[in-house]
């Protein structure tokens, strides 16, 4: 009884060996069409001259995928015998040599990882990674002069396989970090502060927000005057009109893909102190906002739910005398329209430092903040 | 021959008087949004309370060339102005290797750090001191030419037979595609190096390690190396920093030349130019807030460690102006120093 189960053990080997060299090459070669290079999974490689390396890693993979194959096909009746015991024993041969650069390796580039499955994890090489590759030169050793593989019979067999397959799985799981790895990344989540999201998804955003349908009326500009980000906040600056007033609005938006959390505040341009916002701010819709809205990236026009039965809005206490001006469309020259927060991504930016073009009979340009940067000779 | 092209592209970064008001009227409005209560036009123009370092704290910092050159005065000129600077018996000198003061001839470009209690004395002077920090592009013999990125023209860098051995015990591998951060004497554009700004990593550009991924928020304080730069387009003795991980819509993510696919750099949160920094020289204990004035991008691709005092964690986090390295406590023929950057303020 205990040598059938010795017997079936072995033979449960060469399975299961073809499957982890197979599916070793196959996240190396998933690795290589990731990254574009063959060279990148670094691995025992490491150990030999740069230009050494990359004919390295082909040799070692195409040896690994020539014994996987091997395995498979002579694991029945087809090159029964020597051939059989041959790649058998070659595959041996490649675990005890990568289990001997593991252990060179550990020594002379302790910070490397093992390169195992195309690098997917970079977990420096330890005595479990050592001990899988050990444990799979012994599996190979097995596997040498056995008969030829028969399907197992339904019911007992296959269930005792089974159980063998599951065992085998879990000693190897345990002695793999890449499988800690891989469920640390199913489960991960970017923090904001290092998640990329372009300026264009925050002003789609913004756009599709409700503070945007509120504050918008006193946007005189489609462009945004700035643009920066800040941890996991995203500034958005437009120019406004505050009756006769220049006027900033700026938004700060959770860099969230859905509906992210918005706060705004107006500024008055010239003093910076903070302005109240003017009842019923949003009731008032540019007409170019709502002839243009493809410019804004909008796919189709923006119109307020209300703005139909709206009435103009007005500053909350208005000077006596002072109109609201009509809403104008700015005029942009051309060439601003490249500023550093539009690196090709179409995303409408107007730059601080080039004058703007300015109706002459416009307010005064509004008196830009000094110029506060520290300097040693200040100290 | 090596073809040093200048043609750096611009992006978001502090290139004058529009990029500094540009950042104070971000802080501005930034606290607009978030301290509506408050009074933030005050908060924002006024120094002290946005907490740049406020005077009589910190060494100043004068640069300018030397017009004259005695024991016990030195004159330097930036401009139409000049400056006198009282040497003392206790002041010391750099120019490619430790020298006596008076050893500076005219003409030499000078880097002076004031005695921070006694104005107009000098403590410490470096001349002629330059940084080339990048990657190897080409190489013909002992000349290399070094992309500093995207933000700065290229570099010609010379390594003169006297200086070749401690060059090359940490960089050995002076090839194309490698990173290569030297400190020597500027001489008509070319850089000759004298010493080692740090050990090279390991791995060419291409091949840097993937960073460990990083659970639930940032901490906001972040140890590391600090290092200095020298200016390119940046008014003298700005007390400034550029950073890493400058916010790659502002289109100065880095992409070193030659590197397939993009580089994996370390991972730091994502700021923008004029975001406040507190820093720390973790050596000496000195501090001070200090605002983003460029991106560092290249130092994203040095996962080295700085030694000054003991081991600092890996990776760069700061790479200050000179003026801004020197009021921290920083000795530029040093190259780094232990540091800690505090974000959020």
């Amino acid at each position: 009884m205990l040598g059938h189960v010795v017997l079936e053990v072995r033979e449960a080997q060469v399975p299961l060996l073809s499957v982890m060299i197979l599916g070793g090459c196959t996240a190396k070669l998933a690795r290589v069409l990731r990254v574009g290079s063959l060279d990148a999974g670094l691995g025992p490689t490491a150990l030999f001259p740069l230009r050494l390396r990359r004919p390295v890693a082909i040799v070692t993979c195409a040896v690994e995928f020539g014994c996987a194959i091997g395995l498979i096909v002579t694991a029945g009746r087809l090159g029964r015998g020597e051939v059989a015991n041959s790649v058998r024993l070659v595959t041996s041969l490649l675990f005890l040599v990568a289990t001997c650069a593991l252990l060179e390796l550990r020594t002379s580039r302790p910070d490397a990882g093992c390169g195992c499955f195309g690098d997917f994890s970079t977990t420096p090489v330890s005595r479990r990674t050592l001990t899988r590759s050990a444990f799979f030169a012994a599996a190979a050793l097995a596997t040498i002069g056995l008969p030829p593989l028969q399907a197992p019979h339904p019911s007992l067999d296959a269930a005792r396989l089974l159980g063998i397959f599951a065992v085998e799985f879990l000693v190897i799981a345990a002695l793999s970090p890449e499988v800690g790895e891989a469920l640390v990344r199913l489960g991960y989540t970017e923090p904001c502060e290092l998640r990329r999201l372009p300026a264009v998804r925050t002003l789609t955003a913004l756009r599709r927000s409700g503070q945007w349908r509120r504050r918008s009326g006193l946007i005189t500009s489609e462009l945004p005057a700035d643009m920066w980000r800040e941890l996991c906040w995203r500034y958005v600056v437009f120019p406004a009109r505050l009756g006769d007033r220049e006027a900033e609005i700026v938004f700060a938006v959770y860099l969230r893909p859905h509906r992210p959390v918005i706060h705004a505040a107006l500024v008055d341009s010239e003093t910076g102190d903070v302005l109240p916002w003017p009842a019923a701010a949003g009731h008032r819709v540019p007409r170019w906002l709502l002839v243009s809205g493809h410019a804004l990236g909008l796919r189709r026009p923006f119109r307020p739910r209300r703005a139909s039965r709206a009435r103009p809005a007005r500053p909350a206490a208005p000077r006596p005398g002072n109109r609201l001006p009509a809403p104008r469309r700015p005029q942009v020259p051309a060439g601003l329209l490249a500023a550093p927060t539009d690196p090709g991504r179409g995303i409408p930016a107007l730059r601080m430092d080039s004058p703007p073009h300015r109706d002459p009979n416009s307010a005064p340009p509004p008196r830009p903040p000094r110029d506060d940067m520290p300097f040693s000779r200040d100290l | 021959m090596l073809d040093v092209r200048r043609d750096h592209r611009c992006c978001d970064r502090f290139a004058g008087t529009s990029t500094a008001m540009r950042a104070s009227r971000r802080r501005l409005l930034k606290a607009a949004v978030f301290q509506p209560h408050g009074t933030p036009g005050d908060s924002a123009a006024d120094p002290a309370a946005a907490g740049f370092p406020v005077p009589g704290t910190l060494p100043r910092v004068l640069t300018g060339i030397v017009h004259d050159i005695s024991p016990h005065v030195l004159v330097i000129g930036n401009g139409a102005s000049q400056t006198r600077i009282t040497l003392t018996a206790a002041a010391t000198a750099w120019r490619g290797s430790s020298l006596d003061p008076a050893g500076l001839r005219p003409g030499d470009h000078a880097v002076v750090r004031l005695h921070p209690s006694r104005r107009r004395v000098a403590d410490r002077i470096w001349a002629n001191i330059g940084r080339v920090t990048g990657v190897i592009i080409e190489r013909d013999a002992d000349d290399l030419l070094v992309d500093e990125g995207k933000t700065k023209p290229r570099q010609l860098v010379t390594i003169p037979s006297s200086a070749r051995g401690r060059i090359r015990v940490r960089f050995p591998s002076l090839e194309p595609g490698f990173l290569i951060d030297v400190i020597g004497l500027r001489r008509a554009g070319v850089l000759e190096a004298r010493i080692p700004g740090t050990s090279q990593p390991a791995y060419p550009v291409d091949r840097i390690p993937a960073p460990a991924m990083v659970s639930g928020h940032v901490p906001s304080a972040i140890s590391g190396s600090a290092t200095w730069h020298e200016p390119v387009e940046e008014p003298g003795g700005l007390l400034g920093v550029s950073y890493p991980a400058i916010d790659p819509e502002a289109g100065c993510a880095e992409d070193p030349v030659g590197s397939r696919p993009a580089p994996r750099f370390a991972r730091m949160p994502y700021l923008a130019i004029g975001s406040l920094l507190l820093i720390r020289n973790d050596c000496t204990g000195d501090s001070c807030m200090l605002p983003v004035t460029g991106c560092a991008a290249i130092a994203r691709l040095f996962n080295d460690r700085c030694v000054t005092c003991g081991t600092s964690p890996r990776g760069r986090v700061a790479d200050l102006t000179q003026a801004g390295f020197i009021a921290l406590g920083g000795e530029l023929d040093k190259g780094c120093f232990n540091a800690t950057i505090t974000i959020g303020h």
